[in-house]
């Protein structure tokens, strides 16, 4: 279990090959505790406690191996292995005499030095089971040569994350961007210690932000898309405090990369970026604590410990640290902005900027002020979907209607005329597309809304597209193909926020139109809701290894009884050492609406069914893969006016990152 | 078609969209809500007991579906949506209201996001002054 071998090897500002030996060694004893755990899971070595209380000798094997991260402390042995990683392709990519990225790995040590810390101390996936419970670990030590008392069997993972496929990967996805801003983060600080002003950092840390990015939008999607097939209530986000952990970096990050482009173009916002960078990374490490420290009331709630009080002080340390080093620094670093007009392609990304930051604040405020006024007052209150719906929904609006107009505005200045001629059409399609949805029956003024910016926003961006390929010299559809490769970096963006609009249309619909009944109804039945009819057919159950499966088989039909469309087949889930059953609901995907079932309760003879009709919610999903494909076309970008050494071309060729 | 054609084209289109949207609006405006839609929005507006955070309309435990036909019959008996509310804050406390509108904690939490929202904007405005009066003197 030699995972806590930790490198001496930052601070020796020597070269490149000096840090070879402590980055090899990270990275082995991370892969190494990796698989050691991974091992120890599989073969069912209950004599230490992780494996003991989050599995179980029936436990399937895709859930066996993901418990490897499922919980606390093997959550904790994954991101060390990510950070390994991470550290290990900054290390290929130095060059021979590279200050900069000698010092960003060097805080890429500390950082690392951190968690392996908490590995080693407050969250040991060693630890050894001293006293056996029965089929769970009671009590353990971290000292390894401890007499083990072995349990019979191990507890088993928490039923709600052993019931969906999408519980192993979900989690690693959000991982490798929540760890990814490590290394912006690392470089941003070096930066700012040796005062260097330039891009330098932005154009090294620019895939890595990409990456980052696309990574954490695709786990907080498959998060979304977890809770709608598991939780039974059909929806995919709650503003919990532990979804909000995740979504915050995300902001910061979507801020700074659109920033970060403001100062590669246009040399502003030197000082702001690393301030985003900083934030975003905070962030990051805010969510672990929110997420693992258990001080608010979260779904999430998976996994308590005492790493809440550690994981608090570190980000106080970044926090304090970073900004001290920010506020010496500053002087340095900032230069005066160009401004040249607020009507700008710079302007409108200050504007979204302002938006994102703002609409980050109030929801990292929402998630705290329970905390906050039970500090300041004892009084207990809490902050829950209104406040967040009510005021995410207008910064959201006016984020699509700034995005519409921003991405097809010029740099340094879009005067109104230029802006009226590239966004006539647009303005008239979205009207259109609103007028449309009010004319087949949408009855709520902000899904119209809705529907008319992204619209509004999709049409703008596809028009402009076409006019750039129509001034070119080839034939339609080579010319569009020209365009869209020579500028991976800006029509990546743009396929981001295409995406984003369809986003919005579903997240407006499935939440503005859902129908949601609660119906009762005898074998051979069926009922009404919302144009579908539900037959109850018969009722099943089955035993599985790790569970017991009770449901009940309904039949989707048109709206008059006579066509069948689908069979569903909700299901209740009773899981070996729990107690609380886990409904399963099914799901009907039809060319507009999702029809939603789950077994709300009742007997087998009369069943109580919950229906719910959202439409669009495909939408939903389909406009989410747009949004990290965007992210992934957009890494194609060819970097530019950088040295590059033979070591630097293999690492890139041997890094998938190039699609 | 010519540039003044498609100017004409646009504005035609958008006026007769957003007219129709109007109208369609004013002409189909509903007051009431229905007893489905307060009990969706009471019970998302309400934590659930004993269910980990989520609201009583997200939860799928059974205590949630008993409060959400407590609800129903609340409703039914003629209580308006603060007398619900109400009832449930008096038996478990200001915590478990999720919409915290009608408490006074509720001016805060709605002030700081506009301030900072204020301040935001002020601080781009400063910024852009600052930039064109640099270059008066600058040119």
């Amino acid at each position: 279990m030699g995972l806590v071998v930790l490198g001496i090897r930052h601070r020796t500002d020597g070269l490149k090959a000096a840090l070879r030996i402590p980055v090899l060694i990270f990275l082995f004893s991370s892969i190494a505790s990796f698989v050691l755990l991974e091992i120890a899971i599989l073969t069912h070595d209950f004599s230490i406690a992780y494996v003991a209380n989050n599995t179980s000798t029936t436990t399937p094997f895709l859930f066996l191996f993901a418990a490897g991260w499922a919980a606390l402390e093997g959550s904790i042995v994954l991101w060390g292995l990510l950070l390994a990683i991470f550290t290990y392709l900054v290390w290929r990519q130095l060059d021979k005499t590279d200050g900069l990225g000698v010092l960003a790995l060097a805080v890429m040590g500390a950082v690392s030095i951190f968690w392996f810390g908490l590995m080693a101390t407050a969250a040991n996936p060693f630890a050894v089971c001293t006293q056996s419970g029965g089929d769970f670990c009671l009590d353990s030590s971290w000292w390894p040569l401890a007499t083990a008392a072995i349990p019979t069997d191990g507890l088993g993972p928490n039923p709600l994350l052993q019931n969906h496929f999408l519980m192993a990967v979900h989690p690693p996805m959000l991982y490798v961007g929540y760890v990814g801003f490590t290394v912006p983060f690392a470089f941003a600080i070096a930066a700012l210690w040796r005062k260097d002003s330039g891009r330098a950092w932005l154009d090294r840390t620019h895939r890595w932000s990409l990456i980052s990015w696309s990574f954490l939008i695709f786990g907080i999607l498959l998060g979304g898309w977890w809770s709608y097939e598991v939780l039974g209530w059909g929806g995919y986000w709650a503003w919990d405090p532990v979804e909000n952990a995740a979504l915050l970096p995300w902001l910061a990050a979507t801020a700074f990369i659109h920033s970060a482009i403001v100062q590669r173009k246009r040399g502003m916002l030197q000082a702001w970026n690393f301030i985003l960078v900083i934030t975003t990374f905070a962030l990051t490490i805010l969510g672990t604590f929110l997420t693992r420290s258990g001080v608010i009331a979260s779904v999430h709630a998976f996994s308590q410990s005492t790493v809440g009080p550690l994981l608090l002080g570190f980000l106080a340390l970044i926090v304090v640290g970073s900004l001290v080093l920010f506020a010496v620094r500053a002087q340095d670093v900032a230069q005066a902005p160009r401004l040249d007009s607020l009507s700008s392609r710079e302007g409108y990304i200050l504007a979204n900027n302002l938006i994102l930051t703002v609409f980050a604040f109030t929801v990292l405020f929402g998630t705290l002020y329970p905390l906050i006024v039970q500090a300041m007052s004892g009084d207990e209150v809490a902050v829950g979907r209104p406040f967040f719906d009510r005021a995410a929904v207008p910064l959201s609006l006016l984020l699509l209607l700034v995005l519409g107009v921003g991405c097809i505005s010029p740099w340094r200045v879009a005067t109104p005329e230029l802006l009226w001629k590239r966004l006539r059409a647009a303005i008239a399609i979205g009207l259109l597309a609103g007028a449309f949805a009010v004319a087949v029956g949408v009855d709520s003024l902000s899904v119209v809304i809705t529907i008319a910016l992204a619209v509004f926003v999709i049409s703008a961006i596809v028009i402009r597209f076409f006019e750039v390929a129509r001034q070119r010299p080839e034939a339609i559809g080579r010319a569009s193909a020209k365009v869209f490769g020579n500028d991976l970096g800006y029509w990546g963006g743009q396929v981001s926020h295409i995406g984003l609009a369809f986003v919005a249309i579903a997240l407006a619909t499935t939440s503005g139109l859902a129908v949601r009944e609660t119906i009762a109804i005898s074998q051979g039945e069926s009922a009404v809701v919302d144009g579908y009819c539900i037959e109850y057919i018969e009722p099943f159950s089955r035993t599985e290894s790790n569970r017991a499966v009770q449901g009940v088989r309904v039949a989707v039909l048109d709206s008059s009884c006579s066509t069948v469309k689908a069979e569903l087949e909700p299901r209740i889930n009773t899981y070996e050492g729990s107690a609380q059953p886990i409904g399963t609901p099914d799901v009907w995907t039809g060319f507009v609406d999702d029809v939603y079932i789950g077994i709300a309760g009742g007997t087998t003879e009369t069943i109580e069914l919950n229906v719910f009709v959202f439409p669009l919610q495909w939408l939903l999903w389909i406009g989410g893969l747009i949004v990290v494909l965007g992210g992934v076309v957009a890494l194609g970008r060819k970097p530019r006016r950088r040295l590059r050494t033979s070591d630097d071309v293999t690492a890139e060729e041997s890094g998938s990152t190039n699609v | 078609m010519s540039d003044r054609a498609k100017n004409f084209v646009a504005i035609g289109v958008s006026l007769f969209a957003l007219a129709f949207i109007v109208v369609a609006f004013s002409a189909g405006a509903r007051t009431e809500s229905t007893a489905e839609e307060r009990i969706e929005s009471l019970s998302s507006a309400i934590r659930c007991p004993f269910c980990n955070g989520e609201s009583l309309a997200d939860s799928q435990a059974g205590v949630a579906a008993d409060y959400r036909a407590l609800i129903a019959e609340r409703i039914e008996a003629g209580a308006t949506d603060e007398e619900i509310i109400d009832e449930f804050a008096a038996n478990f406390g200001d915590s478990f209201i999720l919409d915290t509108s009608t408490s006074a904690w509720s001016i805060a939490l709605w002030l700081v996001p506009v301030l900072a929202l204020l301040t935001g904007g002020a601080a781009v405005l400063v910024i852009k002054r600052g930039a064109s009066e640099r270059e008066s003197v600058d040119g």
